[in-house]
């Protein structure tokens, strides 16, 4: 399992792009779009990141925290799973699954110091009722396999190992997460499209390397087109439509 | 299964007072065991062909943190695993209502701990060649698919080696309990950072010295110690447990294990010398000289026997140098007359007249909370390391064996698997409370169709649904 990706839980629970881009009847009747339900899980996967900051918490948990919320929201609906108690409850069944505990009022302390509204001040048995409803949510599949596990590895065999293409395809990796890709990819092609994009901006020619691969290219240049479209569209993602959405959600069908 | 879409559990409806939906599907039979996790219970589902199943109940952790990291651990490493010689998770359950979880296994009705107890306190001779080798030969199996999936288990001990009982599986070797398994590759901290591992009898010396890096090394020298328990029916380092402090010096038990062994030399363990506890404690390590050698008298074991060769392989002081588990499977012993084979009670070809082993003893005055009603268990036999499906101290009323139990039906598989049942069944109508009474014996016998059902409907290797 932990070596052979593919017996895993995690490949057995790919999906097409087209399962997960499909709001929940419940959300729908709010009014919600399949781009609100983007922009709420691109919203919650930073508050993740945010949260994981302040309590020094590794990129590592982070990633499977967030993927957590995101395999969640393939099943269940934002308005019976409010996402502002799922994400700080995945990051922390994620420190538990990745073995770095962290305990629940510390975690409760930092929610209430990041977020002003009352309403969604948390307190420990919020937390611990939703832990029990992510495990089931989850099916109890938690091992999550990341692409920064092969990422030192191809860059070294590439030899692109400086320091700037490190820190530019971890960079590019973090944001990975800010998608979808982790439930639609094997995550070792997620990292050769990060790694593809580095090299083709920083116009390192690596095409030799790549092809002797024995990957399907164009699976890695898909990967890398929906990185840079969601780059391209980043300037849309607005703190108002965020909360536009979470007010469609928040009202009454 | 794995289409990811039938979670069909209502939580909404298991969090009234009323027993959850989930526990109409199981008849309780009673207690089997009790750790410090929680409590076992041994059940039957409702529905033909009424298998057993054990129940491991995890209780919410104490100190305000939600569901245990060791039972997230264990159930995290057993979705993924898949294997004959591993015990095999059906079902998890939630219980909203006490915030507990239950964990159900297919029932084995024995373990190595009582086997071995069984033929000391009973028989009066020891296990014979064939069971020995075809106990040894599976739990090598396991464990080689365990290390070859990057998982190091930490705690095996007799205990923790159950094997099943009548039916398709009879005599099928299943490791069970990885509350203490690790996964161990690229781990966010050292892997010594999560306290105590693995019972000091059958600790590795690396442990025992401190060491903070270790590998599957440690469950093969487990796997040695256990080899000559079946052999003399004795621990083999019976060692006196220090307890003072959080992680402490085991001086007794390495003194045990060099009384047999002798000492281990820097010149045949050349990373001896950054051992923590060989350079601090060297003067206590070496106050007693020992030397000779002795484990082939201690085992009753020619030296020049295959069955030797092996097993002083696996009491390699050195890590590095000790045998692996793929490397034992292909021993010489194995390749010998008799030869291991798949129940380890029944060879193919009778030899020796076969023991009847004791069933699991079944406190059934317990319900499913845990709360004892009427007559308290009797005598208390609480065994040192026992404890069947891998709940730490065994502590079972032993006199109930005779009426108040039953003896294990031979059972057929059926789908109770993940994820079509990972919840409740809201069909099934309402049972009373305190379903302890004993069952009537079920006579018939069902024929088990598919013994590849389950989880083991992997993918092949290279497919990638990408293409």
């Amino acid at each position: 399992m932990a070596s052979n990706f593919w017996t895993s839980t995690h490949y057995k629970e790919l999906k097409d792009p087209e399962e997960i881009n499909v709001v929940h009847p419940l959300d729908a009747q709010r009014g919600i779009s399949v781009e609100d339900f983007r922009l709420i899980k691109l919203h919650m996967s930073n508050y993740i990141s945010k949260l994981a900051q302040h309590i020094k918490i590794r990129q590592r948990v982070v990633a499977t925290a967030v993927t957590y919320m995101r395999r969640v929201y393939t099943r269940k609906s934002l308005t019976e799973y409010e996402p502002r108690l799922v994400a700080p409850t995945c990051l922390y069944l994620a420190c538990k699954a990745e073995e770095s505990v962290v305990h629940a009022k510390i975690l409760v302390f930092y929610i209430r110091k990041l977020y002003a509204d009352e309403k969604f001040r948390y307190e420990i048995k919020d937390i611990l009722e939703m832990e029990m409803k992510i495990l089931e949510a989850l099916e109890f599949y938690l091992v999550v396999f990341h692409p920064y596990r092969s990422l030192p590895e191809y860059l070294q065999d590439s030899g692109l190992n400086d320091t700037s293409m490190t820190h530019l395809t971890w960079g590019l990796v973090n944001d990975t997460y800010r998608m979808d890709l982790i439930l639609t990819h094997p995550p070792y092609l997620i990292t050769l499209a990060c790694i593809y994009i580095a090299s083709v901006y920083k116009e390192k020619d690596i095409k030799t390397w790549f092809e002797e691969l024995s990957v399907d290219m164009n699976i890695v240049k898909n990967i890398a087109m929906e990185i840079l479209d969601f780059y391209e569209n980043h300037r849309m993602f607005t703190e108002e439509r965020v909360h536009a959405a979470f007010n469609k959600l928040a009202t009454s069908p | 299964m794995g289409d990811g879409s039938s979670t069909r559990s209502n939580s909404s409806n298991s969090s009234t007072s009323e027993k959850p939906e989930w526990l109409q599907q199981y008849n309780l039979v009673g207690k089997i065991g009790e750790g410090t996790y929680g409590l076992v219970f041994l059940a039957r589902t409702k529905t033909p062909p009424k298998r057993p199943i054990a129940i491991k109940k995890f209780k919410q952790s104490k100190d305000g943190d939600g569901v245990s990291p060791t039972a997230i651990r264990e159930i995290m490493l057993l979705r993924e695993i898949s294997h004959e010689n591993v015990v095999k998770l059906v079902n998890v359950h939630i219980n909203f209502a006490d915030m507990s979880l239950y964990l159900a296994f297919d029932y084995a009705e024995y373990d190595l701990y009582e086997i071995i107890r069984h033929h000391r306190d009973k028989v009066g001779h020891p296990l014979n060649q064939y069971t020995v080798k075809s106990l040894l030969w599976q739990l090598l199996n396991g464990l080689n698919y365990l290390h070859s999936n990057w998982i190091i288990h930490r705690d095996l001990k007799p205990s923790n080696i159950l094997v099943m009982g009548d039916g398709e599986e009879h005599g099928i070797v299943k490791i069970a309990d990885f509350g203490l398994a690790r996964i161990y590759q690229a781990p966010l901290k050292p892997l010594s950072d999560n306290g105590v591992v693995v019972t000091i009898w059958y600790r590795a010396p690396e442990l025992l010295l401190g060491s903070k890096h270790y590998t599957s090394a440690v469950d093969m020298w487990a796997v040695g110690c256990i080899f000559a328990e079946l052999l003399t029916l004795k621990p083999l380092f019976q060692g006196a447990e220090a307890k003072s402090s959080q992680n402490p010096f085991q001086v007794d038990q390495l003194d045990k294990i060099f009384k047999i062994l002798g000492h281990p030399t820097v010149d045949k363990w050349p990373t001896l010398a950054n051992l923590p506890h060989w350079q601090s404690d060297l003067q206590h390590i070496q106050a007693h000289k020992y030397d000779s050698a002795g484990l082939h008298n201690v085992v009753h074991l020619n030296m020049k026997s295959p069955a030797y060769d092996l097993l002083s392989k696996m009491l390699e002081y050195d890590p590095l140098k000790r045998i692996t588990a793929p490397q034992a499977l292909e021993h010489e012993y194995f390749r010998m007359d008799p030869l291991p084979g798949r129940n380890a009670f029944v060879a193919s070809q009778p030899m020796e007249k076969n023991v009847n082993y004791p069933t699991r003893p079944v406190d059934t005055n317990t319900d499913f909370e845990g709360t004892t009603s009427i007559n308290p268990p009797q005598a208390v036999a609480a065994g040192n390391v026992a404890g069947g499906h891998g709940m730490g101290n065994r502590s079972m009323p032993r006199p109930m064996v005779g009426h108040n139990m039953q003896r294990m039906q031979p059972q057929g598989v059926m789908a109770y698997n993940f994820p079509a049942q990972a919840g409740m069944n809201p069909s099934v109508p309402m049972q009373q409370r305190g379903m302890a009474q004993p069952h009537q014996q079920q006579q018939q016998q069902l024929r088990r169709k598919d013994p590849g059902m389950g989880m083991s409907g992997y993918a092949p290797p290279n497919k990638n649904r990408r293409l």
